[in-house]
Protein backbone atom coordinates (compact mmCIF):
# COMPACT_ATOMS: atom_id res chain seq x y z
CA UNK A 1 0.00 0.00 0.00
CA UNK A 2 2.92 2.22 0.80
CA UNK A 3 4.97 1.73 -1.89
CA UNK A 4 1.72 2.11 -4.17
CA UNK A 5 0.92 5.63 -2.67
CA UNK A 6 4.78 6.47 -3.00
CA UNK A 7 5.10 5.52 -6.79
CA UNK A 8 1.32 7.46 -7.03
CA UNK A 9 3.15 10.75 -5.77
CA UNK A 10 6.05 10.30 -7.96
CA UNK A 11 4.04 10.21 -10.77
CA UNK A 12 2.21 13.38 -9.48
CA UNK A 13 5.39 14.95 -8.92
CA UNK A 14 6.43 14.33 -12.36
CA UNK A 15 3.28 15.50 -13.71
CA UNK A 16 3.52 18.65 -12.53
CA UNK A 17 6.78 18.46 -13.16
CA UNK A 18 6.49 18.20 -16.79
CA UNK A 19 3.17 20.45 -16.81
CA UNK A 20 5.12 23.13 -14.95
CA UNK A 21 7.59 22.62 -17.71
CA UNK A 22 5.53 22.81 -20.84
CA UNK A 23 3.80 26.13 -19.42
CA UNK A 24 7.47 27.24 -19.15
CA UNK A 25 8.48 26.50 -22.38
CA UNK A 26 5.16 27.95 -23.76
CA UNK A 27 5.92 31.54 -22.13
CA UNK A 28 9.63 30.83 -23.07
CA UNK A 29 8.56 30.41 -26.95
CA UNK A 30 5.58 33.52 -26.59
CA UNK A 31 8.78 35.46 -25.10
CA UNK A 32 10.60 34.64 -28.17
CA UNK A 33 7.73 35.11 -30.84
CA UNK A 34 6.84 38.74 -29.28
CA UNK A 35 10.33 39.76 -29.56
CA UNK A 36 10.83 38.65 -33.05
CA UNK A 37 7.83 40.48 -33.63
CA UNK A 38 9.32 43.57 -32.04
CA UNK A 39 12.11 43.35 -34.24
CA UNK A 40 10.41 43.15 -37.67
CA UNK A 41 8.57 46.01 -36.74
CA UNK A 42 11.51 48.21 -36.27
CA UNK A 43 12.72 50.04 -39.17
CA UNK A 44 15.23 48.30 -41.01
CA UNK A 45 17.52 49.54 -43.87
CA UNK A 46 16.02 48.03 -47.13
CA UNK A 47 12.92 46.78 -45.91
CA UNK A 48 9.95 48.72 -48.02
CA UNK A 49 6.52 49.03 -47.96
CA UNK A 50 5.43 46.52 -45.38
CA UNK A 51 4.06 48.42 -41.63
CA UNK A 52 6.66 49.21 -39.74
CA UNK A 53 9.75 48.51 -42.25
CA UNK A 54 12.14 51.74 -42.55
CA UNK A 55 10.69 52.80 -46.23
CA UNK A 56 6.85 53.25 -47.11
CA UNK A 57 4.84 53.99 -49.97
CA UNK A 58 1.55 56.13 -50.38
CA UNK A 59 -0.27 57.40 -53.83
CA UNK A 60 -3.20 58.82 -54.91
CA UNK A 61 -4.69 59.53 -58.42
CA UNK A 62 -7.34 60.41 -60.51
CA UNK A 63 -9.26 59.75 -63.37
CA UNK A 64 -11.55 62.74 -64.81
CA UNK A 65 -13.85 63.18 -67.72
CA UNK A 66 -15.24 66.86 -68.31
CA UNK A 67 -18.56 67.19 -70.93
CA UNK A 68 -18.61 70.65 -71.75
CA UNK A 69 -22.15 72.10 -72.94
CA UNK A 70 -20.69 74.54 -75.10
CA UNK A 71 -19.35 73.12 -78.37
CA UNK A 72 -16.06 75.64 -77.81
CA UNK A 73 -14.77 73.30 -75.42
CA UNK A 74 -13.71 69.51 -75.96
CA UNK A 75 -15.25 66.83 -74.08
CA UNK A 76 -11.96 64.97 -72.70
CA UNK A 77 -10.98 61.81 -70.61
CA UNK A 78 -7.87 62.38 -68.63
CA UNK A 79 -5.65 60.73 -65.75
CA UNK A 80 -5.56 63.70 -64.26
CA UNK A 81 -2.80 62.90 -61.93
CA UNK A 82 -0.67 59.68 -60.65
CA UNK A 83 1.04 60.54 -57.47
CA UNK A 84 3.16 58.08 -55.48
CA UNK A 85 4.94 58.71 -52.00
CA UNK A 86 8.09 57.27 -50.67
CA UNK A 87 8.62 57.89 -47.30
CA UNK A 88 10.99 56.91 -44.78
CA UNK A 89 12.22 57.00 -41.07
CA UNK A 90 15.86 57.04 -40.13
CA UNK A 91 15.10 56.79 -36.31
CA UNK A 92 12.48 57.71 -34.19
CA UNK A 93 12.81 61.44 -34.64
CA UNK A 94 14.03 62.08 -38.53
CA UNK A 95 11.67 61.17 -41.21
CA UNK A 96 11.80 61.81 -44.53
CA UNK A 97 8.29 62.49 -47.12
CA UNK A 98 7.89 62.91 -50.73
CA UNK A 99 5.71 62.74 -53.17
CA UNK A 100 6.24 62.58 -57.06
CA UNK A 101 3.31 63.67 -59.49
CA UNK A 102 2.80 62.96 -63.15
CA UNK A 103 -0.24 64.88 -64.49
CA UNK A 104 -1.92 64.20 -67.93
CA UNK A 105 -0.83 60.33 -68.82
CA UNK A 106 1.96 61.54 -71.08
CA UNK A 107 5.13 63.51 -70.22
CA UNK A 108 7.26 64.70 -73.92
CA UNK A 109 8.27 67.72 -75.46
CA UNK A 110 4.86 67.58 -77.40
CA UNK A 111 2.56 66.63 -74.74
CA UNK A 112 0.91 68.43 -72.12
CA UNK A 113 2.04 66.09 -69.01
CA UNK A 114 4.07 67.12 -66.65
CA UNK A 115 6.75 65.14 -63.58
CA UNK A 116 6.81 67.46 -60.78
CA UNK A 117 7.69 66.96 -56.71
CA UNK A 118 5.02 67.99 -55.07
CA UNK A 119 6.61 67.49 -51.63
CA UNK A 120 10.12 66.52 -50.78
CA UNK A 121 10.94 67.04 -46.58
CA UNK A 122 12.92 66.05 -43.70
CA UNK A 123 10.86 66.32 -40.52
CA UNK A 124 12.66 66.32 -37.24
CA UNK A 125 10.38 65.51 -34.12
CA UNK A 126 11.58 66.38 -30.82
CA UNK A 127 8.08 66.24 -29.71
CA UNK A 128 4.11 66.26 -31.12
CA UNK A 129 4.18 69.72 -29.72
CA UNK A 130 7.50 70.37 -31.90
CA UNK A 131 9.14 69.51 -35.24
CA UNK A 132 11.03 71.14 -37.76
CA UNK A 133 10.87 70.53 -41.21
CA UNK A 134 13.06 71.90 -44.01
CA UNK A 135 12.75 70.90 -47.82
CA UNK A 136 9.74 71.71 -50.44
CA UNK A 137 6.73 71.41 -48.22
CA UNK A 138 2.70 72.54 -48.57
CA UNK A 139 1.90 75.67 -47.53
CA UNK A 140 -1.00 75.29 -44.70
CA UNK A 141 -3.48 77.40 -46.18
CA UNK A 142 -6.81 76.60 -46.69
CA UNK A 143 -7.88 72.54 -46.67
CA UNK A 144 -7.39 71.25 -49.83
CA UNK A 145 -3.61 72.22 -50.67
CA UNK A 146 -2.76 69.88 -47.67
CA UNK A 147 -5.40 67.48 -47.81
CA UNK A 148 -6.30 66.86 -51.49
CA UNK A 149 -6.20 62.95 -52.03
CA UNK A 150 -9.53 62.80 -54.13
CA UNK A 151 -11.21 59.94 -51.55
CA UNK A 152 -11.29 63.41 -49.09
CA UNK A 153 -13.36 66.22 -51.20
CA UNK A 154 -16.35 66.47 -52.71
CA UNK A 155 -16.67 67.46 -56.46
CA UNK A 156 -14.37 65.81 -59.42
CA UNK A 157 -12.69 68.67 -60.26
CA UNK A 158 -10.99 70.62 -57.21
CA UNK A 159 -13.18 73.95 -56.40
CA UNK A 160 -11.85 77.05 -57.68
CA UNK A 161 -11.52 79.38 -54.38
CA UNK A 162 -8.30 76.79 -53.64
CA UNK A 163 -7.01 76.47 -56.99
CA UNK A 164 -7.50 79.91 -58.53
CA UNK A 165 -7.01 82.18 -54.82
CA UNK A 166 -5.05 79.66 -53.00
CA UNK A 167 -2.82 78.39 -55.50
CA UNK A 168 -3.49 74.10 -54.93
CA UNK A 169 -0.85 72.26 -54.85
CA UNK A 170 0.77 75.10 -53.60
CA UNK A 171 4.21 74.17 -52.27
CA UNK A 172 7.49 76.40 -51.23
CA UNK A 173 11.13 75.77 -50.17
CA UNK A 174 11.94 76.47 -47.19
CA UNK A 175 12.21 75.29 -43.11
CA UNK A 176 9.40 75.70 -41.06
CA UNK A 177 8.20 74.31 -37.45
CA UNK A 178 4.68 72.78 -36.70
CA UNK A 179 3.10 70.76 -33.64
CA UNK A 180 0.39 70.12 -32.10
CA UNK A 181 -0.34 72.05 -28.51
CA UNK A 182 -3.60 72.90 -26.07
CA UNK A 183 -5.52 69.72 -27.21
CA UNK A 184 -6.34 70.19 -30.38
CA UNK A 185 -4.61 73.09 -31.98
CA UNK A 186 -2.23 72.75 -34.29
CA UNK A 187 0.27 75.73 -35.84
CA UNK A 188 2.17 76.03 -38.72
CA UNK A 189 5.29 78.62 -39.28
CA UNK A 190 7.76 79.05 -41.70
CA UNK A 191 10.49 80.91 -44.08
CA UNK A 192 9.86 79.83 -47.54
CA UNK A 193 10.71 80.88 -51.16
CA UNK A 194 8.10 82.82 -52.63
CA UNK A 195 6.21 84.09 -55.75
CA UNK A 196 8.15 85.68 -58.58
CA UNK A 197 6.11 88.83 -60.42
CA UNK A 198 8.17 88.56 -63.32
CA UNK A 199 6.87 85.09 -64.20
CA UNK A 200 2.57 86.39 -64.47
CA UNK A 201 1.26 85.15 -67.50
CA UNK A 202 -2.27 84.33 -66.59
CA UNK A 203 -4.47 87.18 -64.52
CA UNK A 204 -7.41 84.76 -64.45
CA UNK A 205 -5.52 82.71 -61.93
CA UNK A 206 -4.53 85.50 -59.44
CA UNK A 207 -0.54 85.10 -58.14
CA UNK A 208 -0.50 81.15 -59.40
CA UNK A 209 0.95 82.22 -62.62
CA UNK A 210 4.20 83.23 -60.66
CA UNK A 211 4.49 80.53 -58.56
CA UNK A 212 7.64 78.72 -58.47
CA UNK A 213 7.59 75.31 -57.26
CA UNK A 214 11.33 75.13 -56.00
CA UNK A 215 12.36 75.07 -59.56
CA UNK A 216 15.28 77.35 -59.59
CA UNK A 217 13.13 79.45 -57.58
CA UNK A 218 14.46 83.12 -57.48
CA UNK A 219 14.91 83.45 -53.59
CA UNK A 220 16.15 87.12 -53.21
CA UNK A 221 12.71 88.19 -51.52
CA UNK A 222 11.77 85.15 -49.38
CA UNK A 223 8.12 84.88 -47.84
CA UNK A 224 6.64 83.87 -44.06
CA UNK A 225 3.65 82.01 -43.36
CA UNK A 226 1.32 81.05 -40.15
CA UNK A 227 -1.28 78.94 -39.66
CA UNK A 228 -3.13 77.67 -36.78
CA UNK A 229 -6.17 75.45 -36.92
CA UNK A 230 -8.30 73.42 -34.13
CA UNK A 231 -9.54 69.79 -34.87
CA UNK A 232 -11.54 68.50 -33.39
CA UNK A 233 -14.61 64.84 -33.54
CA UNK A 234 -15.85 66.41 -36.71
CA UNK A 235 -14.82 70.17 -36.32
CA UNK A 236 -11.90 71.79 -38.51
CA UNK A 237 -11.79 75.74 -37.75
CA UNK A 238 -8.48 77.49 -38.57
CA UNK A 239 -6.96 79.93 -40.85
CA UNK A 240 -3.27 81.08 -41.90
CA UNK A 241 -1.37 84.09 -43.79
CA UNK A 242 1.25 84.21 -46.25
CA UNK A 243 3.36 86.99 -47.08
CA UNK A 244 6.62 87.99 -48.79
CA UNK A 245 7.57 90.35 -51.63
CA UNK A 246 7.59 88.73 -55.36
CA UNK A 247 9.74 91.37 -56.81
CA UNK A 248 13.05 89.35 -56.36
CA UNK A 249 14.90 92.27 -57.41
CA UNK A 250 14.20 91.48 -60.98
CA UNK A 251 15.55 88.60 -61.66
CA UNK A 252 12.70 87.48 -63.63
CA UNK A 253 11.94 90.88 -65.38
CA UNK A 254 14.43 93.32 -65.33
CA UNK A 255 12.03 96.36 -64.56
CA UNK A 256 11.08 94.72 -61.42
CA UNK A 257 14.54 95.83 -59.97
CA UNK A 258 13.79 97.24 -56.94
CA UNK A 259 9.94 96.93 -56.71
CA UNK A 260 8.70 95.34 -53.76
CA UNK A 261 5.64 93.81 -55.40
CA UNK A 262 4.42 92.21 -51.93
CA UNK A 263 1.85 89.97 -51.84
CA UNK A 264 -0.26 89.04 -48.71
CA UNK A 265 -2.49 85.86 -49.01
CA UNK A 266 -4.87 84.86 -45.99
CA UNK A 267 -7.66 82.69 -45.25
CA UNK A 268 -10.17 81.39 -42.81
CA UNK A 269 -11.71 77.94 -43.28
CA UNK A 270 -14.05 75.84 -41.40
CA UNK A 271 -15.87 71.97 -41.55
CA UNK A 272 -18.16 70.60 -39.15
CA UNK A 273 -19.56 67.01 -39.58
CA UNK A 274 -22.17 65.89 -37.80
CA UNK A 275 -24.38 62.88 -38.11
CA UNK A 276 -24.18 62.13 -41.88
CA UNK A 277 -23.97 65.90 -42.57
CA UNK A 278 -20.78 67.69 -43.52
CA UNK A 279 -20.57 71.40 -43.97
CA UNK A 280 -17.65 73.11 -45.20
CA UNK A 281 -16.19 76.96 -45.99
CA UNK A 282 -13.15 78.96 -46.97
CA UNK A 283 -12.79 82.39 -47.69
CA UNK A 284 -9.16 83.46 -49.09
CA UNK A 285 -7.91 87.07 -49.56
CA UNK A 286 -5.32 88.72 -51.44
CA UNK A 287 -3.70 91.71 -52.20
CA UNK A 288 -0.33 92.17 -54.77
CA UNK A 289 1.14 95.38 -54.06
CA UNK A 290 2.80 97.92 -56.97
CA UNK A 291 0.33 97.15 -59.33
CA UNK A 292 1.77 100.06 -61.97
CA UNK A 293 4.83 98.98 -62.02
CA UNK A 294 3.95 95.23 -62.70
CA UNK A 295 1.62 96.54 -65.49
CA UNK A 296 5.14 98.18 -66.67
CA UNK A 297 6.87 95.16 -66.78
CA UNK A 298 4.26 93.09 -68.28
CA UNK A 299 3.53 95.75 -71.33
CA UNK A 300 7.27 95.84 -71.89
CA UNK A 301 7.94 91.87 -72.10
CA UNK A 302 4.59 89.94 -72.78
CA UNK A 303 3.46 89.56 -76.53
CA UNK A 304 -0.08 89.66 -74.99
CA UNK A 305 -0.54 92.17 -72.65
CA UNK A 306 -2.61 92.09 -69.67
CA UNK A 307 -3.61 93.94 -66.29
CA UNK A 308 -1.64 92.38 -63.35
CA UNK A 309 -4.19 91.05 -60.85
CA UNK A 310 -3.70 93.26 -57.61
CA UNK A 311 -6.17 91.98 -55.14
CA UNK A 312 -8.03 88.23 -55.74
CA UNK A 313 -10.81 87.20 -52.99
CA UNK A 314 -12.76 83.97 -53.25
CA UNK A 315 -15.21 82.19 -50.63
CA UNK A 316 -17.39 78.73 -51.00
CA UNK A 317 -19.49 77.02 -48.68
CA UNK A 318 -20.69 73.02 -49.13
CA UNK A 319 -22.81 71.01 -47.98
CA UNK A 320 -23.11 67.35 -48.47
CA UNK A 321 -25.00 64.44 -46.63
CA UNK A 322 -24.60 60.38 -46.34
CA UNK A 323 -27.38 59.21 -47.35
CA UNK A 324 -26.21 55.55 -47.33
CA UNK A 325 -23.55 54.41 -45.36
CA UNK A 326 -23.09 50.65 -45.00
CA UNK A 327 -20.07 48.39 -44.81
CA UNK A 328 -17.85 49.97 -46.96
CA UNK A 329 -19.73 51.67 -48.78
CA UNK A 330 -20.72 55.31 -48.91
CA UNK A 331 -23.01 57.35 -50.66
CA UNK A 332 -22.91 61.19 -49.83
CA UNK A 333 -24.96 63.87 -52.43
CA UNK A 334 -23.51 67.56 -52.22
CA UNK A 335 -24.05 71.31 -53.32
CA UNK A 336 -21.20 73.94 -53.86
CA UNK A 337 -21.58 77.64 -53.90
CA UNK A 338 -18.22 79.33 -55.16
CA UNK A 339 -17.56 83.23 -55.86
CA UNK A 340 -14.57 84.20 -57.20
CA UNK A 341 -13.90 88.10 -57.51
CA UNK A 342 -10.06 88.39 -59.10
CA UNK A 343 -9.52 92.57 -59.45
CA UNK A 344 -6.99 93.87 -62.10
CA UNK A 345 -4.95 97.14 -62.39
CA UNK A 346 -6.39 99.10 -65.50
CA UNK A 347 -4.78 101.01 -67.43
CA UNK A 348 -7.04 102.10 -70.23
CA UNK A 349 -4.11 104.32 -71.87
CA UNK A 350 -1.99 101.16 -72.56
CA UNK A 351 -4.87 98.92 -73.27
CA UNK A 352 -5.02 96.87 -70.00
CA UNK A 353 -8.58 96.08 -68.70
CA UNK A 354 -10.10 93.81 -66.22
CA UNK A 355 -10.95 90.52 -67.67
CA UNK A 356 -14.94 90.37 -66.55
CA UNK A 357 -14.27 86.41 -66.45
CA UNK A 358 -12.29 86.93 -63.52
CA UNK A 359 -15.09 87.72 -61.37
CA UNK A 360 -17.15 84.54 -61.32
CA UNK A 361 -19.96 82.84 -59.47
CA UNK A 362 -19.80 78.84 -59.90
CA UNK A 363 -22.99 76.51 -58.26
CA UNK A 364 -21.69 73.13 -58.22
CA UNK A 365 -23.58 70.11 -57.82
CA UNK A 366 -23.08 66.08 -57.50
CA UNK A 367 -22.28 62.98 -55.77
CA UNK A 368 -19.32 61.24 -54.24
CA UNK A 369 -19.63 57.10 -53.98
CA UNK A 370 -16.92 55.89 -51.92
CA UNK A 371 -16.96 51.86 -52.90
CA UNK A 372 -14.34 51.85 -50.68
CA UNK A 373 -12.98 54.41 -47.76
CA UNK A 374 -9.88 54.82 -50.24
CA UNK A 375 -11.78 54.87 -53.85
CA UNK A 376 -14.48 56.96 -54.61
CA UNK A 377 -16.58 57.82 -58.13
CA UNK A 378 -17.80 61.00 -58.60
CA UNK A 379 -20.56 62.90 -60.82
CA UNK A 380 -21.33 66.61 -60.27
CA UNK A 381 -22.88 69.35 -62.91
CA UNK A 382 -21.01 72.74 -62.66
CA UNK A 383 -22.81 76.09 -64.06
CA UNK A 384 -20.93 79.25 -64.51
CA UNK A 385 -22.68 82.60 -64.48
CA UNK A 386 -19.74 84.81 -66.27
CA UNK A 387 -18.32 82.61 -68.73
CA UNK A 388 -21.01 79.58 -69.76
CA UNK A 389 -18.82 78.12 -72.05
CA UNK A 390 -16.92 76.51 -68.93
CA UNK A 391 -20.70 74.62 -67.73
CA UNK A 392 -20.28 70.88 -67.67
CA UNK A 393 -21.00 67.46 -66.56
CA UNK A 394 -17.61 65.59 -64.78
CA UNK A 395 -16.97 62.15 -64.24
CA UNK A 396 -14.21 61.36 -61.34
CA UNK A 397 -12.63 58.11 -60.12
CA UNK A 398 -9.90 58.64 -57.59
CA UNK A 399 -7.97 56.27 -54.81
CA UNK A 400 -5.54 57.26 -52.43
CA UNK A 401 -3.56 54.56 -50.05
CA UNK B 1 19.21 87.51 -25.81
CA UNK B 2 21.25 84.80 -23.97
CA UNK B 3 18.35 83.43 -21.27
CA UNK B 4 16.20 83.41 -24.40
CA UNK B 5 18.28 81.26 -25.96
CA UNK B 6 18.64 78.87 -23.42
CA UNK B 7 15.15 78.96 -22.32
CA UNK B 8 14.21 77.39 -25.94
CA UNK B 9 17.35 74.86 -26.00
CA UNK B 10 15.48 73.88 -22.34
CA UNK B 11 12.13 73.97 -24.18
CA UNK B 12 13.14 71.86 -27.23
CA UNK B 13 15.22 69.23 -24.52
CA UNK B 14 12.28 68.97 -21.96
CA UNK B 15 9.58 68.45 -25.32
CA UNK B 16 12.22 66.00 -26.77
CA UNK B 17 11.74 63.85 -23.20
CA UNK B 18 8.15 63.44 -24.06
CA UNK B 19 8.84 61.19 -26.98
CA UNK B 20 6.08 59.36 -29.11
CA UNK B 21 4.74 56.72 -27.21
CA UNK B 22 2.92 58.19 -24.68
CA UNK B 23 1.96 55.18 -22.57
CA UNK B 24 3.76 51.88 -22.25
CA UNK B 25 1.26 49.02 -23.19
CA UNK B 26 1.82 46.91 -19.71
CA UNK B 27 1.70 50.39 -18.27
CA UNK B 28 -2.17 50.77 -19.91
CA UNK B 29 -3.01 47.27 -19.35
CA UNK B 30 -1.83 47.99 -15.14
CA UNK B 31 -4.57 51.04 -14.71
CA UNK B 32 -7.16 48.90 -16.44
CA UNK B 33 -7.23 46.25 -13.89
CA UNK B 34 -4.72 47.81 -10.98
CA UNK B 35 -1.94 45.67 -11.37
CA UNK B 36 -0.28 43.27 -14.31
CA UNK B 37 -2.62 40.11 -14.78
CA UNK B 38 -0.72 37.61 -16.86
CA UNK B 39 -1.38 38.07 -20.43
CA UNK B 40 -3.39 35.15 -22.20
CA UNK B 41 -3.05 34.15 -25.70
CA UNK B 42 -5.79 33.85 -28.43
CA UNK B 43 -5.65 31.36 -31.24
CA UNK B 44 -6.56 32.46 -34.66
CA UNK B 45 -8.25 29.49 -35.87
CA UNK B 46 -9.13 29.70 -39.97
CA UNK B 47 -12.14 31.75 -39.62
CA UNK B 48 -10.50 34.13 -37.44
CA UNK B 49 -8.33 34.91 -39.30
CA UNK B 50 -10.71 35.35 -42.60
CA UNK B 51 -12.73 37.48 -40.49
CA UNK B 52 -9.43 39.42 -39.18
CA UNK B 53 -8.43 40.08 -42.87
CA UNK B 54 -11.86 41.17 -43.77
CA UNK B 55 -12.07 44.17 -40.87
CA UNK B 56 -8.56 44.93 -41.27
CA UNK B 57 -8.41 44.51 -45.02
CA UNK B 58 -4.85 42.66 -44.75
CA UNK B 59 -4.07 39.57 -43.19
CA UNK B 60 -3.51 40.01 -39.23
CA UNK B 61 0.31 40.39 -37.72
CA UNK B 62 0.16 37.43 -35.91
CA UNK B 63 -1.40 34.24 -35.63
CA UNK B 64 -1.82 34.13 -31.70
CA UNK B 65 -3.28 37.51 -30.32
CA UNK B 66 -2.13 38.50 -26.87
CA UNK B 67 -4.40 39.78 -24.07
CA UNK B 68 -5.64 40.52 -20.80
CA UNK B 69 -7.96 40.17 -18.94
CA UNK B 70 -10.22 39.36 -15.54
CA UNK B 71 -13.44 38.24 -16.66
CA UNK B 72 -15.48 41.03 -17.18
CA UNK B 73 -12.84 43.38 -18.90
CA UNK B 74 -10.75 42.40 -21.58
CA UNK B 75 -7.42 44.52 -22.80
CA UNK B 76 -6.44 44.47 -26.39
CA UNK B 77 -3.07 46.37 -27.70
CA UNK B 78 -3.83 46.57 -31.25
CA UNK B 79 -1.54 48.14 -34.08
CA UNK B 80 -2.55 49.34 -37.52
CA UNK B 81 -0.83 51.47 -40.21
CA UNK B 82 -2.43 54.80 -40.40
CA UNK B 83 -0.59 56.44 -43.51
CA UNK B 84 2.57 55.60 -43.05
CA UNK B 85 3.63 54.93 -39.43
CA UNK B 86 2.08 52.14 -37.35
CA UNK B 87 -0.90 53.61 -34.64
CA UNK B 88 -0.57 51.18 -30.91
CA UNK B 89 -3.52 51.44 -29.50
CA UNK B 90 -5.05 49.92 -26.40
CA UNK B 91 -8.82 48.90 -26.41
CA UNK B 92 -10.81 47.81 -23.25
CA UNK B 93 -13.94 45.62 -23.78
CA UNK B 94 -16.52 44.79 -21.59
CA UNK B 95 -19.56 42.72 -21.98
CA UNK B 96 -19.01 43.07 -25.47
CA UNK B 97 -18.91 46.72 -25.87
CA UNK B 98 -16.10 49.27 -25.75
CA UNK B 99 -15.32 50.92 -22.37
CA UNK B 100 -12.33 53.05 -23.14
CA UNK B 101 -9.75 53.20 -25.42
CA UNK B 102 -6.04 55.29 -25.58
CA UNK B 103 -3.87 55.69 -27.96
CA UNK B 104 -0.44 54.58 -26.64
CA UNK B 105 1.78 55.21 -29.35
CA UNK B 106 1.25 57.53 -32.74
CA UNK B 107 4.70 58.06 -35.06
CA UNK B 108 3.30 60.13 -38.11
CA UNK B 109 4.62 63.72 -37.80
CA UNK B 110 0.63 64.66 -38.50
CA UNK B 111 -2.68 63.52 -37.23
CA UNK B 112 -1.87 62.82 -33.46
CA UNK B 113 -5.43 64.75 -33.67
CA UNK B 114 -6.84 61.27 -33.04
CA UNK B 115 -6.10 61.21 -29.23
CA UNK B 116 -8.41 63.95 -29.04
CA UNK B 117 -10.55 62.44 -25.84
CA UNK B 118 -13.40 63.63 -27.94
CA UNK B 119 -13.04 61.58 -30.79
CA UNK B 120 -12.12 58.31 -29.02
CA UNK B 121 -14.85 59.39 -26.45
CA UNK B 122 -17.05 58.16 -29.73
CA UNK B 123 -15.72 54.57 -29.49
CA UNK B 124 -17.17 54.08 -25.81
CA UNK B 125 -20.19 51.82 -25.62
CA UNK B 126 -19.37 50.69 -29.27
CA UNK B 127 -19.88 47.06 -29.94
CA UNK B 128 -20.48 45.01 -33.32
CA UNK B 129 -23.59 44.75 -34.94
CA UNK B 130 -23.96 41.20 -37.52
CA UNK B 131 -22.06 42.15 -40.17
CA UNK B 132 -19.30 42.61 -37.70
CA UNK B 133 -19.28 46.60 -38.25
CA UNK B 134 -19.54 49.15 -35.06
CA UNK B 135 -22.81 49.70 -34.61
CA UNK B 136 -22.34 53.27 -34.67
CA UNK B 137 -21.04 56.45 -36.78
CA UNK B 138 -17.74 57.86 -35.78
CA UNK B 139 -16.72 61.05 -36.93
CA UNK B 140 -14.03 61.80 -38.44
CA UNK B 141 -11.08 64.46 -38.39
CA UNK B 142 -10.27 66.26 -40.86
CA UNK B 143 -6.75 66.20 -42.29
CA UNK B 144 -6.14 62.33 -40.17
CA UNK B 145 -8.51 60.38 -42.56
CA UNK B 146 -6.51 57.27 -42.88
CA UNK B 147 -5.63 57.19 -39.01
CA UNK B 148 -9.25 57.44 -38.02
CA UNK B 149 -10.47 54.58 -40.46
CA UNK B 150 -7.39 52.78 -38.77
CA UNK B 151 -8.61 53.20 -35.13
CA UNK B 152 -12.29 52.09 -36.27
CA UNK B 153 -10.24 49.31 -37.94
CA UNK B 154 -8.49 48.11 -34.90
CA UNK B 155 -12.11 48.99 -32.79
CA UNK B 156 -13.50 46.39 -34.37
CA UNK B 157 -10.77 43.63 -34.54
CA UNK B 158 -10.44 44.15 -30.38
CA UNK B 159 -14.14 43.47 -30.51
CA UNK B 160 -14.05 40.86 -32.50
CA UNK B 161 -11.10 39.73 -30.79
CA UNK B 162 -12.82 39.63 -27.26
CA UNK B 163 -16.09 37.69 -28.83
CA UNK B 164 -13.83 34.74 -29.12
CA UNK B 165 -11.98 34.85 -26.15
CA UNK B 166 -15.56 34.49 -24.27
CA UNK B 167 -16.41 31.44 -26.59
Amino acid sequence: MKQSALALALSALATAAYAQSTDEKLRILQQEIDELKAQMQKPSPGSVGQAGSATTISGYGEFNYNNYKSDTRPTQADLRRFVFGLHHRFDDRLTFHSEVEFEHAVVSRDDEGEVELEQAWVNYKFSDAVNVKGGLFLIPLGILNETHEPPTYYGVERNEVETRIIPTTWRELGVGMHGLVGGGFRYDVGITTGFDSGKLDDPSVGIRSAHQEGQLANAHDLSAYGALNYRSRGLLVGGGVFAGNTGQNGASNPLLKGVDARLTLWDVHAQYKVGRLELQAVYADGKLADADQLNASILATSAEPFAAPNRMKGAYVQAAYHIYKRDKLDFAPFVRLEGIDIRQQEDPANGLFQDPANHERITTAGFNFWVHPQVVLKADVQRYRTDPTKDRFDLGLGYMF
Amino acid sequence: MRPRLLALVLGLCAAQALGEVYQAPEAFVAEVFGTLPAPRVLWLSRKMQAQASAILNHPPAALRQRYWSDGAKSVWILEEIGKEELITAGFVVSQGHIDHVRVLAYRESRGQEVRDPSFLKQFSGAGLDQSDHLDRGIDGISGATLSVHAMERMARLALYFDRWSRD
